[in-house]
Protein backbone atom coordinates (compact mmCIF):
# COMPACT_ATOMS: atom_id res chain seq x y z
CA UNK A 1 0.00 0.00 0.00
CA UNK A 2 1.29 3.57 -1.19
CA UNK A 3 1.91 6.32 1.97
CA UNK A 4 -0.05 8.91 2.45
CA UNK A 5 -3.37 10.05 1.01
CA UNK A 6 -3.33 7.64 -1.79
CA UNK A 7 -5.43 4.68 -1.66
CA UNK A 8 -5.72 2.01 -4.54
CA UNK A 9 -9.35 1.73 -5.52
CA UNK A 10 -9.47 -1.87 -6.99
CA UNK A 11 -11.50 -1.90 -11.10
CA UNK A 12 -15.04 -3.38 -10.42
CA UNK A 13 -16.09 -4.58 -6.63
CA UNK A 14 -15.94 -8.45 -7.06
CA UNK A 15 -13.74 -9.48 -9.11
CA UNK A 16 -11.17 -10.40 -6.94
CA UNK A 17 -10.40 -10.45 -3.48
CA UNK A 18 -6.72 -8.70 -2.21
CA UNK A 19 -5.22 -11.19 -0.13
CA UNK A 20 -7.92 -11.57 2.08
CA UNK A 21 -9.02 -14.21 3.69
CA UNK A 22 -6.27 -16.78 2.62
CA UNK A 23 -2.37 -16.43 2.65
CA UNK A 24 -2.43 -12.45 1.47
CA UNK A 25 -2.53 -13.68 -2.06
CA UNK A 26 -4.74 -12.31 -4.56
CA UNK A 27 -7.81 -14.62 -5.74
CA UNK A 28 -10.72 -14.20 -8.63
CA UNK A 29 -14.04 -14.39 -7.60
CA UNK A 30 -15.88 -16.77 -9.58
CA UNK A 31 -19.12 -18.83 -9.70
CA UNK A 32 -19.89 -22.80 -10.17
CA UNK A 33 -23.39 -23.64 -10.99
CA UNK A 34 -25.06 -26.21 -8.23
CA UNK A 35 -26.97 -27.61 -10.41
CA UNK A 36 -24.54 -28.31 -13.69
CA UNK A 37 -21.07 -27.25 -12.54
CA UNK A 38 -20.46 -24.70 -15.03
CA UNK A 39 -17.74 -22.39 -13.81
CA UNK A 40 -18.07 -18.45 -14.74
CA UNK A 41 -16.12 -15.43 -14.46
CA UNK A 42 -16.99 -12.85 -13.51
CA UNK A 43 -19.06 -14.30 -11.14
CA UNK A 44 -22.93 -14.46 -12.16
CA UNK A 45 -25.88 -14.70 -10.66
CA UNK A 46 -27.70 -17.21 -13.35
CA UNK A 47 -25.99 -19.87 -14.77
CA UNK A 48 -25.48 -18.86 -18.18
CA UNK A 49 -25.51 -22.66 -19.38
CA UNK A 50 -28.59 -24.16 -17.30
CA UNK A 51 -30.15 -21.00 -16.12
CA UNK A 52 -30.71 -21.81 -12.49
CA UNK A 53 -30.05 -19.43 -10.65
CA UNK A 54 -28.36 -19.01 -7.33
CA UNK A 55 -24.75 -20.64 -8.62
CA UNK A 56 -22.58 -20.82 -5.53
CA UNK A 57 -18.98 -17.98 -5.10
CA UNK A 58 -16.29 -19.70 -5.33
CA UNK A 59 -12.24 -18.30 -5.29
CA UNK A 60 -10.43 -19.50 -8.54
CA UNK A 61 -7.19 -20.83 -8.53
CA UNK A 62 -4.36 -18.55 -8.83
CA UNK A 63 -2.72 -20.64 -11.62
CA UNK A 64 -2.99 -21.40 -14.70
CA UNK A 65 -2.37 -21.66 -18.74
CA UNK A 66 -2.43 -19.06 -21.29
CA UNK A 67 -5.06 -20.68 -24.19
CA UNK A 68 -5.03 -17.45 -26.32
CA UNK A 69 -2.53 -14.48 -26.64
CA UNK A 70 -2.03 -11.48 -28.47
CA UNK A 71 -0.11 -7.93 -28.48
CA UNK A 72 -1.76 -5.12 -29.17
CA UNK A 73 0.43 -2.19 -30.57
CA UNK A 74 -1.97 0.83 -31.26
CA UNK A 75 -3.52 2.81 -28.27
CA UNK A 76 -7.69 1.59 -27.41
CA UNK A 77 -9.87 4.19 -28.11
CA UNK A 78 -11.00 6.16 -24.45
CA UNK A 79 -10.26 4.25 -21.39
CA UNK A 80 -7.10 2.62 -21.11
CA UNK A 81 -4.55 3.84 -19.86
CA UNK A 82 -1.53 1.44 -19.64
CA UNK A 83 1.17 0.72 -21.43
CA UNK A 84 1.22 0.47 -25.23
CA UNK A 85 2.07 -2.12 -27.14
CA UNK A 86 0.47 -4.12 -24.56
CA UNK A 87 -0.59 -8.50 -24.17
CA UNK A 88 -3.91 -9.82 -23.74
CA UNK A 89 -5.87 -12.67 -23.91
CA UNK A 90 -7.35 -15.88 -22.43
CA UNK A 91 -6.29 -18.01 -19.32
CA UNK A 92 -7.36 -21.83 -18.81
CA UNK A 93 -7.42 -22.02 -15.01
CA UNK A 94 -8.08 -25.81 -13.82
CA UNK A 95 -11.98 -25.40 -12.65
CA UNK A 96 -12.46 -25.50 -16.31
CA UNK A 97 -12.83 -21.76 -17.15
CA UNK A 98 -11.10 -19.04 -18.98
CA UNK A 99 -10.08 -15.54 -18.14
CA UNK A 100 -10.09 -12.55 -20.27
CA UNK A 101 -6.84 -10.93 -18.89
CA UNK A 102 -4.33 -8.59 -19.28
CA UNK A 103 -0.47 -10.10 -19.21
CA UNK A 104 1.98 -8.14 -16.89
CA UNK A 105 5.72 -8.84 -15.85
CA UNK A 106 7.28 -9.85 -18.99
CA UNK A 107 8.29 -8.74 -22.23
CA UNK A 108 4.99 -9.23 -24.30
CA UNK A 109 6.54 -10.37 -27.10
CA UNK A 110 7.62 -13.59 -25.41
CA UNK A 111 4.03 -14.89 -24.45
CA UNK A 112 2.66 -17.85 -26.34
CA UNK A 113 -0.09 -20.81 -26.02
CA UNK A 114 0.61 -23.33 -23.45
CA UNK A 115 3.21 -20.93 -20.58
CA UNK A 116 2.27 -21.31 -16.82
CA UNK A 117 1.34 -18.30 -15.76
CA UNK A 118 0.05 -17.27 -12.04
CA UNK A 119 -2.45 -14.27 -11.16
CA UNK A 120 -1.34 -10.60 -9.59
CA UNK A 121 -3.25 -7.97 -8.72
CA UNK A 122 -1.45 -4.12 -9.48
CA UNK A 123 -2.01 -1.02 -10.92
CA UNK A 124 -3.78 -0.61 -13.76
CA UNK A 125 -3.69 3.60 -13.85
CA UNK A 126 -4.67 6.22 -12.11
CA UNK A 127 -7.89 7.89 -11.47
CA UNK A 128 -8.48 11.71 -11.86
CA UNK A 129 -7.28 12.44 -7.83
CA UNK A 130 -4.33 10.69 -8.44
CA UNK A 131 -5.74 7.73 -6.61
CA UNK A 132 -4.06 4.18 -8.14
CA UNK A 133 -7.33 1.83 -9.85
CA UNK A 134 -5.82 -1.63 -9.09
CA UNK A 135 -6.84 -4.80 -11.25
CA UNK A 136 -6.48 -8.32 -11.63
CA UNK A 137 -3.42 -9.55 -14.61
CA UNK A 138 -1.33 -12.98 -15.02
CA UNK A 139 2.11 -13.01 -15.58
CA UNK A 140 4.38 -16.04 -16.50
CA UNK A 141 5.58 -18.43 -13.55
CA UNK A 142 9.21 -17.69 -12.16
CA UNK A 143 10.07 -14.43 -13.63
CA UNK B 1 -45.30 -17.65 -46.92
CA UNK B 2 -45.10 -15.44 -49.89
CA UNK B 3 -42.06 -15.51 -52.18
CA UNK B 4 -39.57 -12.23 -51.07
CA UNK B 5 -37.50 -10.71 -54.41
CA UNK B 6 -35.12 -8.01 -53.88
CA UNK B 7 -36.67 -6.02 -56.98
CA UNK B 8 -33.33 -3.32 -57.03
CA UNK B 9 -30.56 -1.99 -55.32
CA UNK B 10 -28.34 1.18 -54.84
CA UNK B 11 -25.35 1.95 -53.29
CA UNK B 12 -23.08 5.16 -53.10
CA UNK B 13 -19.58 4.62 -53.56
CA UNK B 14 -18.05 3.73 -49.51
CA UNK B 15 -15.01 6.07 -48.57
CA UNK B 16 -14.00 8.99 -46.71
CA UNK B 17 -17.13 11.95 -46.82
CA UNK B 18 -14.75 14.19 -44.99
CA UNK B 19 -14.28 16.92 -47.30
CA UNK B 20 -10.58 15.98 -47.68
CA UNK B 21 -8.78 15.35 -50.84
CA UNK B 22 -11.24 14.08 -53.79
CA UNK B 23 -13.98 13.12 -50.72
CA UNK B 24 -16.99 15.72 -50.79
CA UNK B 25 -18.43 16.20 -47.35
CA UNK B 26 -21.53 14.89 -46.57
CA UNK B 27 -23.56 13.46 -43.87
CA UNK B 28 -25.08 9.91 -43.62
CA UNK B 29 -28.65 10.64 -44.47
CA UNK B 30 -27.21 12.30 -47.66
CA UNK B 31 -25.35 9.44 -48.36
CA UNK B 32 -28.46 7.06 -47.34
CA UNK B 33 -30.43 9.19 -49.64
CA UNK B 34 -28.58 8.85 -52.70
CA UNK B 35 -28.43 5.03 -52.06
CA UNK B 36 -32.39 4.91 -51.63
CA UNK B 37 -32.83 6.99 -54.86
CA UNK B 38 -30.89 4.91 -56.53
CA UNK B 39 -32.65 1.88 -55.32
CA UNK B 40 -35.63 3.31 -56.28
CA UNK B 41 -34.63 3.88 -60.03
CA UNK B 42 -33.28 0.13 -60.13
CA UNK B 43 -36.63 -1.06 -59.14
CA UNK B 44 -38.65 0.93 -61.04
CA UNK B 45 -40.59 2.75 -57.50
CA UNK B 46 -41.09 5.80 -55.84
CA UNK B 47 -41.49 7.08 -52.75
CA UNK B 48 -45.00 6.58 -52.89
CA UNK B 49 -45.05 2.96 -53.38
CA UNK B 50 -43.28 2.06 -50.26
CA UNK B 51 -44.99 0.85 -46.94
CA UNK B 52 -42.23 0.55 -44.60
CA UNK B 53 -38.50 1.48 -44.57
CA UNK B 54 -36.16 -0.36 -42.24
CA UNK B 55 -32.67 1.09 -41.77
CA UNK B 56 -29.63 -0.40 -40.30
CA UNK B 57 -27.46 1.65 -38.45
CA UNK B 58 -25.21 1.48 -35.58
CA UNK B 59 -23.92 4.71 -33.82
CA UNK B 60 -25.72 7.32 -35.88
CA UNK B 61 -27.94 8.28 -32.95
CA UNK B 62 -31.96 8.73 -32.78
CA UNK B 63 -34.04 9.00 -35.95
CA UNK B 64 -31.36 7.63 -38.58
CA UNK B 65 -33.90 6.17 -40.83
CA UNK B 66 -36.09 8.92 -40.45
CA UNK B 67 -33.36 11.71 -41.57
CA UNK B 68 -32.92 9.36 -44.95
CA UNK B 69 -36.42 9.53 -45.85
CA UNK B 70 -37.22 13.02 -44.73
CA UNK B 71 -34.32 13.97 -47.45
CA UNK B 72 -37.03 12.72 -49.87
CA UNK B 73 -40.07 13.71 -48.10
CA UNK B 74 -41.39 11.67 -45.14
CA UNK B 75 -45.29 9.70 -46.16
CA UNK B 76 -46.24 9.17 -42.80
CA UNK B 77 -45.21 5.02 -43.23
CA UNK B 78 -43.25 2.95 -40.21
CA UNK B 79 -39.69 3.64 -40.05
CA UNK B 80 -37.70 1.37 -38.28
CA UNK B 81 -34.36 2.01 -37.01
CA UNK B 82 -32.29 -1.09 -36.71
CA UNK B 83 -28.97 -2.07 -34.48
CA UNK B 84 -27.50 -5.21 -34.29
CA UNK B 85 -24.11 -4.53 -34.97
CA UNK B 86 -22.01 -5.48 -38.14
CA UNK B 87 -25.22 -7.32 -39.01
CA UNK B 88 -27.44 -4.01 -38.73
CA UNK B 89 -28.39 -3.85 -42.45
CA UNK B 90 -29.00 -7.76 -42.65
CA UNK B 91 -31.04 -7.45 -39.70
CA UNK B 92 -33.03 -4.63 -41.00
CA UNK B 93 -33.17 -6.79 -44.42
CA UNK B 94 -34.87 -9.93 -42.87
CA UNK B 95 -37.63 -7.76 -41.38
CA UNK B 96 -38.83 -6.44 -44.59
CA UNK B 97 -38.19 -10.10 -45.64
CA UNK B 98 -40.40 -11.13 -42.74
CA UNK B 99 -43.38 -8.85 -43.02
CA UNK B 100 -43.40 -9.55 -46.70
CA UNK B 101 -43.19 -13.19 -46.50
CA UNK B 102 -45.87 -12.67 -44.09
CA UNK B 103 -48.37 -10.82 -45.76
CA UNK B 104 -48.35 -7.55 -43.76
CA UNK B 105 -46.76 -5.42 -46.54
CA UNK B 106 -45.61 -5.85 -50.52
CA UNK B 107 -42.84 -3.94 -50.65
CA UNK B 108 -40.64 -2.39 -48.48
CA UNK B 109 -37.25 -0.18 -48.65
CA UNK B 110 -34.10 -1.38 -46.51
CA UNK B 111 -31.33 0.93 -45.81
CA UNK B 112 -28.11 0.34 -44.40
CA UNK B 113 -25.55 3.64 -43.42
CA UNK B 114 -23.06 4.35 -41.35
CA UNK B 115 -20.22 6.96 -40.90
CA UNK B 116 -17.19 5.92 -39.21
CA UNK B 117 -13.87 7.72 -38.45
CA UNK B 118 -10.47 5.96 -38.94
CA UNK B 119 -8.87 4.28 -36.37
CA UNK B 120 -10.68 1.64 -33.77
CA UNK B 121 -13.99 1.70 -33.37
CA UNK B 122 -14.83 3.51 -29.69
CA UNK B 123 -17.17 0.15 -29.26
CA UNK B 124 -19.66 0.68 -26.49
CA UNK B 125 -20.27 -3.54 -27.26
CA UNK B 126 -17.44 -4.03 -23.70
CA UNK B 127 -18.56 -3.44 -20.22
CA UNK B 128 -16.88 -0.64 -19.11
CA UNK B 129 -14.40 -2.71 -16.69
CA UNK B 130 -13.46 -4.19 -19.75
CA UNK B 131 -12.48 -1.17 -21.58
CA UNK B 132 -10.31 0.11 -18.75
CA UNK B 133 -8.36 -3.51 -19.19
CA UNK B 134 -8.28 -2.89 -22.90
CA UNK B 135 -10.44 -5.47 -24.14
CA UNK B 136 -11.93 -3.35 -26.33
CA UNK B 137 -9.87 -3.77 -29.58
CA UNK B 138 -11.59 -5.34 -32.68
CA UNK B 139 -8.57 -6.30 -34.26
CA UNK B 140 -7.31 -7.75 -30.65
CA UNK B 141 -10.26 -9.91 -30.23
CA UNK B 142 -10.11 -11.68 -34.04
CA UNK B 143 -5.75 -11.97 -33.17
CA UNK B 144 -7.07 -14.29 -30.36
CA UNK B 145 -9.23 -16.25 -32.18
CA UNK B 146 -6.92 -16.68 -35.09
CA UNK B 147 -3.88 -17.80 -33.07
CA UNK B 148 -6.23 -20.79 -32.00
CA UNK B 149 -7.00 -21.66 -35.41
CA UNK B 150 -2.96 -21.37 -36.22
CA UNK B 151 -2.99 -23.79 -33.28
CA UNK B 152 -5.41 -26.18 -33.84
CA UNK B 153 -4.89 -25.88 -37.44
CA UNK B 154 -1.29 -24.57 -38.53
CA UNK B 155 -3.07 -21.66 -40.60
CA UNK B 156 -0.27 -19.93 -41.69
CA UNK B 157 0.22 -15.77 -41.64
CA UNK B 158 1.31 -16.14 -45.68
CA UNK B 159 -2.19 -17.69 -45.74
CA UNK B 160 -3.88 -14.81 -43.76
CA UNK B 161 -1.70 -12.39 -45.55
CA UNK B 162 -3.25 -14.02 -49.45
CA UNK B 163 -6.74 -13.17 -48.00
CA UNK B 164 -5.55 -9.55 -48.26
CA UNK B 165 -4.37 -10.04 -52.02
CA UNK B 166 -7.49 -12.33 -53.38
CA UNK B 167 -9.93 -9.62 -51.82
CA UNK B 168 -7.98 -6.42 -52.77
CA UNK B 169 -7.76 -8.16 -56.18
CA UNK B 170 -11.39 -8.09 -56.80
CA UNK B 171 -11.80 -5.11 -55.13
CA UNK B 172 -10.20 -3.35 -58.05
CA UNK B 173 -12.89 -4.55 -59.66
CA UNK B 174 -15.35 -3.41 -57.98
CA UNK B 175 -17.13 0.08 -58.54
CA UNK B 176 -18.63 1.01 -55.37
CA UNK B 177 -15.43 -0.08 -53.12
CA UNK B 178 -13.29 2.20 -50.87
CA UNK B 179 -9.78 0.41 -51.63
CA UNK B 180 -9.45 -0.40 -55.79
CA UNK B 181 -5.70 -0.49 -55.80
CA UNK B 182 -4.26 -4.51 -55.67
CA UNK B 183 -1.86 -5.00 -53.00
CA UNK B 184 1.38 -7.83 -52.40
CA UNK B 185 1.41 -10.50 -50.21
CA UNK B 186 4.62 -8.54 -49.49
CA UNK B 187 2.93 -5.49 -48.95
CA UNK B 188 0.19 -7.33 -46.39
CA UNK B 189 3.68 -9.05 -44.54
CA UNK B 190 5.29 -5.95 -44.23
CA UNK B 191 2.30 -3.75 -42.94
CA UNK B 192 2.80 -3.25 -39.21
CA UNK B 193 1.23 -4.93 -36.53
CA UNK B 194 -1.55 -4.25 -34.86
CA UNK B 195 -2.68 -6.89 -32.62
CA UNK B 196 -0.47 -9.91 -33.33
CA UNK B 197 -0.52 -11.66 -35.53
CA UNK B 198 -2.98 -9.11 -37.88
CA UNK B 199 -1.01 -7.04 -39.66
CA UNK B 200 -2.63 -3.39 -40.53
CA UNK B 201 -3.47 -4.86 -44.23
CA UNK B 202 -5.28 -7.65 -43.08
CA UNK B 203 -7.61 -5.49 -40.96
CA UNK B 204 -10.93 -4.06 -42.97
CA UNK B 205 -10.68 -0.43 -43.14
CA UNK B 206 -13.42 1.67 -41.77
CA UNK B 207 -15.33 3.63 -44.13
CA UNK B 208 -18.78 5.83 -44.88
CA UNK B 209 -21.27 4.79 -46.69
CA UNK B 210 -25.12 3.75 -47.39
CA UNK B 211 -27.03 0.70 -49.33
CA UNK B 212 -30.66 0.60 -49.85
CA UNK B 213 -32.79 -2.15 -51.35
CA UNK B 214 -36.61 -2.43 -52.36
CA UNK B 215 -37.65 -5.75 -51.25
CA UNK B 216 -41.24 -7.01 -52.75
CA UNK B 217 -43.35 -10.21 -52.77
CA UNK B 218 -43.02 -11.87 -55.85
CA UNK B 219 -46.94 -12.25 -56.96
CA UNK B 220 -47.01 -8.41 -56.15
CA UNK B 221 -44.09 -7.70 -58.87
CA UNK B 222 -44.10 -10.67 -61.58
CA UNK B 223 -42.80 -8.02 -64.52
CA UNK B 224 -39.27 -7.82 -62.89
CA UNK B 225 -37.29 -9.68 -64.61
CA UNK B 226 -34.41 -8.19 -62.65
CA UNK B 227 -35.45 -9.44 -59.54
CA UNK B 228 -33.60 -11.71 -57.53
CA UNK B 229 -35.71 -14.26 -54.86
CA UNK B 230 -34.72 -14.46 -51.12
CA UNK B 231 -33.94 -18.31 -50.62
CA UNK B 232 -33.25 -17.65 -46.63
CA UNK B 233 -33.09 -14.87 -44.90
CA UNK B 234 -31.64 -16.02 -41.19
CA UNK B 235 -30.55 -14.05 -37.98
CA UNK B 236 -29.36 -15.83 -34.87
CA UNK B 237 -27.57 -14.37 -31.65
CA UNK B 238 -25.18 -16.97 -30.82
CA UNK B 239 -25.54 -19.84 -27.60
CA UNK B 240 -23.92 -19.43 -24.21
CA UNK B 241 -20.38 -21.59 -24.53
CA UNK B 242 -18.59 -21.41 -27.94
CA UNK B 243 -15.79 -18.51 -28.48
CA UNK B 244 -13.00 -19.25 -30.51
CA UNK B 245 -10.36 -17.07 -28.40
CA UNK B 246 -11.85 -18.28 -25.06
CA UNK B 247 -14.99 -19.27 -24.21
CA UNK B 248 -16.68 -21.89 -22.03
CA UNK B 249 -13.71 -25.43 -21.32
CA UNK B 250 -17.29 -27.46 -21.33
CA UNK B 251 -20.40 -26.59 -23.28
CA UNK B 252 -20.03 -26.98 -26.94
CA UNK B 253 -22.53 -25.39 -28.41
CA UNK B 254 -22.31 -24.80 -32.64
CA UNK B 255 -21.24 -21.38 -32.73
CA UNK B 256 -23.44 -18.88 -34.36
CA UNK B 257 -22.16 -18.51 -37.92
CA UNK B 258 -22.17 -22.50 -38.10
CA UNK B 259 -26.09 -22.18 -36.48
CA UNK B 260 -27.19 -19.19 -38.97
CA UNK B 261 -25.55 -21.00 -41.84
CA UNK B 262 -27.64 -24.73 -41.14
CA UNK B 263 -30.81 -22.36 -40.81
CA UNK B 264 -30.13 -21.20 -44.04
CA UNK B 265 -29.43 -24.65 -45.99
CA UNK B 266 -32.41 -25.51 -44.41
CA UNK B 267 -34.51 -23.13 -45.22
CA UNK B 268 -33.50 -22.37 -48.64
CA UNK B 269 -33.20 -26.34 -49.77
CA UNK B 270 -29.71 -25.51 -51.05
CA UNK B 271 -26.59 -26.99 -49.44
CA UNK B 272 -22.85 -25.15 -49.24
CA UNK B 273 -22.26 -26.98 -52.89
CA UNK B 274 -24.85 -25.55 -54.82
CA UNK B 275 -23.41 -22.21 -54.02
CA UNK B 276 -21.96 -20.22 -57.13
CA UNK B 277 -20.48 -17.19 -54.95
CA UNK B 278 -20.48 -15.67 -51.43
CA UNK B 279 -19.63 -12.78 -49.80
CA UNK B 280 -18.44 -13.70 -46.33
CA UNK B 281 -17.54 -11.52 -43.17
CA UNK B 282 -14.07 -10.27 -43.74
CA UNK B 283 -13.67 -7.41 -41.01
CA UNK B 284 -10.00 -9.25 -40.57
CA UNK B 285 -8.45 -11.33 -42.99
CA UNK B 286 -8.15 -14.74 -41.17
CA UNK B 287 -11.89 -14.43 -39.79
CA UNK B 288 -12.61 -14.99 -43.80
CA UNK B 289 -11.09 -18.29 -43.63
CA UNK B 290 -12.35 -19.28 -40.25
CA UNK B 291 -16.20 -18.48 -41.23
CA UNK B 292 -15.80 -20.48 -44.83
CA UNK B 293 -15.23 -23.29 -42.57
CA UNK B 294 -17.92 -22.67 -40.18
CA UNK B 295 -20.31 -21.84 -43.20
CA UNK B 296 -19.38 -25.64 -44.23
CA UNK B 297 -18.33 -24.71 -47.76
CA UNK B 298 -14.90 -26.43 -46.72
CA UNK B 299 -13.90 -28.67 -43.91
CA UNK B 300 -12.68 -27.16 -40.64
CA UNK B 301 -8.97 -26.85 -41.00
CA UNK B 302 -9.48 -26.78 -45.30
CA UNK B 303 -10.04 -23.16 -46.18
CA UNK B 304 -6.40 -22.09 -45.85
CA UNK B 305 -4.98 -24.60 -48.47
CA UNK B 306 -7.96 -23.95 -50.84
CA UNK B 307 -7.26 -20.55 -50.99
CA UNK B 308 -3.68 -21.26 -51.82
CA UNK B 309 -5.09 -23.52 -54.36
CA UNK B 310 -7.05 -20.38 -55.98
CA UNK B 311 -10.18 -21.82 -55.06
CA UNK B 312 -12.00 -19.20 -53.58
CA UNK B 313 -10.51 -16.53 -56.36
CA UNK B 314 -12.21 -15.38 -59.38
CA UNK B 315 -11.99 -18.02 -61.62
CA UNK B 316 -12.31 -20.33 -58.87
CA UNK B 317 -14.59 -22.95 -57.83
CA UNK B 318 -16.37 -20.75 -55.05
CA UNK B 319 -15.10 -17.22 -55.46
CA UNK B 320 -15.20 -15.64 -52.24
CA UNK B 321 -15.75 -11.56 -51.74
CA UNK B 322 -16.00 -10.65 -55.63
CA UNK B 323 -16.72 -7.15 -54.44
CA UNK B 324 -13.52 -6.91 -52.52
CA UNK B 325 -15.29 -7.88 -49.44
CA UNK B 326 -15.00 -5.47 -46.18
CA UNK B 327 -11.17 -5.36 -47.22
CA UNK B 328 -11.76 -3.48 -50.20
CA UNK B 329 -15.04 -2.25 -49.79
CA UNK B 330 -14.64 -0.53 -46.17
CA UNK B 331 -16.63 -1.48 -43.24
CA UNK B 332 -19.58 1.28 -42.75
CA UNK B 333 -20.93 -0.73 -39.53
CA UNK B 334 -24.38 -0.46 -40.68
CA UNK B 335 -24.03 -0.55 -44.38
CA UNK B 336 -22.17 -3.71 -44.34
CA UNK B 337 -24.58 -6.31 -44.14
CA UNK B 338 -26.61 -4.95 -47.15
CA UNK B 339 -23.55 -4.15 -49.29
CA UNK B 340 -22.55 -7.63 -49.31
CA UNK B 341 -26.83 -8.24 -50.39
CA UNK B 342 -26.14 -6.01 -53.02
CA UNK B 343 -23.06 -7.69 -54.64
CA UNK B 344 -24.63 -11.03 -54.98
CA UNK B 345 -28.12 -9.22 -56.55
CA UNK B 346 -25.92 -7.72 -58.98
CA UNK B 347 -23.86 -11.27 -59.54
CA UNK B 348 -26.99 -12.93 -59.71
CA UNK B 349 -28.28 -10.38 -62.55
CA UNK B 350 -25.39 -10.95 -64.74
CA UNK B 351 -24.06 -7.19 -63.78
CA UNK B 352 -20.79 -8.35 -61.97
CA UNK B 353 -19.20 -6.69 -64.99
CA UNK B 354 -15.58 -7.44 -64.90
CA UNK B 355 -16.08 -9.37 -61.52
CA UNK B 356 -18.70 -11.53 -62.91
CA UNK B 357 -18.73 -15.18 -61.73
CA UNK B 358 -20.04 -16.68 -65.25
CA UNK B 359 -24.03 -17.98 -65.27
CA UNK B 360 -24.37 -17.22 -61.37
CA UNK B 361 -27.50 -18.55 -59.65
CA UNK B 362 -26.90 -19.26 -56.06
CA UNK B 363 -25.49 -16.88 -53.34
CA UNK B 364 -24.80 -16.20 -49.75
CA UNK B 365 -24.25 -14.04 -47.56
CA UNK B 366 -22.85 -13.83 -44.47
CA UNK B 367 -22.23 -10.90 -41.92
CA UNK B 368 -21.60 -11.01 -38.02
CA UNK B 369 -21.23 -8.58 -35.58
CA UNK B 370 -20.68 -7.80 -31.48
CA UNK B 371 -23.42 -9.09 -29.77
CA UNK B 372 -22.98 -12.50 -30.96
CA UNK B 373 -24.92 -11.67 -34.41
CA UNK B 374 -24.31 -13.46 -37.42
CA UNK B 375 -26.79 -13.46 -40.36
CA UNK B 376 -27.06 -15.85 -43.36
CA UNK B 377 -28.64 -14.95 -46.53
CA UNK B 378 -29.27 -16.51 -49.43
CA UNK B 379 -30.74 -15.42 -52.63
CA UNK B 380 -31.60 -17.44 -56.12
CA UNK B 381 -31.64 -16.16 -59.59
Amino acid sequence: MMAGAKKEIPLREGLFTSGIPNDGSPQLVGTRCRSCGEVTFPKRKICPNCHKQDPEEISLSRYGKIYSVTVVTQRPPIYYKGPVPYAMGFVELPEGVRIQTLFTGCDPDSLGIGMDVELVVEKLCEDQEGHEIITYKFRPVDV
Amino acid sequence: MREVVVAGVGMVRFGRYNGEKEWPLKEFYELGCEAVLGAFRDACVEMKDIQAVFCGQVYQGTSAGFKVINEIGSTGIPIVNVENACSSSSSAFRLAYQSIAAGVYDLCLVIGLEKVPAGFVASTAWNEWERYMGFNVQPAAYALETVRHMKEFGLTEKQIARVTVKNRKNGALFPYGYFRQEVTLGEVLNSRIIAKPLRLLMCCPNADGAVAAVVCSRDKFKSRSKAVTVAASVLVSGMYGPLRGGGSVKVQNPNRTQMAAKQAYEVSGYGPEDLDLAEVYDAMAPIELINLEDLGICKPGEAGHLLDEGFFDLGGKMPVNTSGGLMSRGHPLGATGLAQIAEIAWQLRGEGGQRQVPDARVGLCHSMGAGQTCCVTILKR
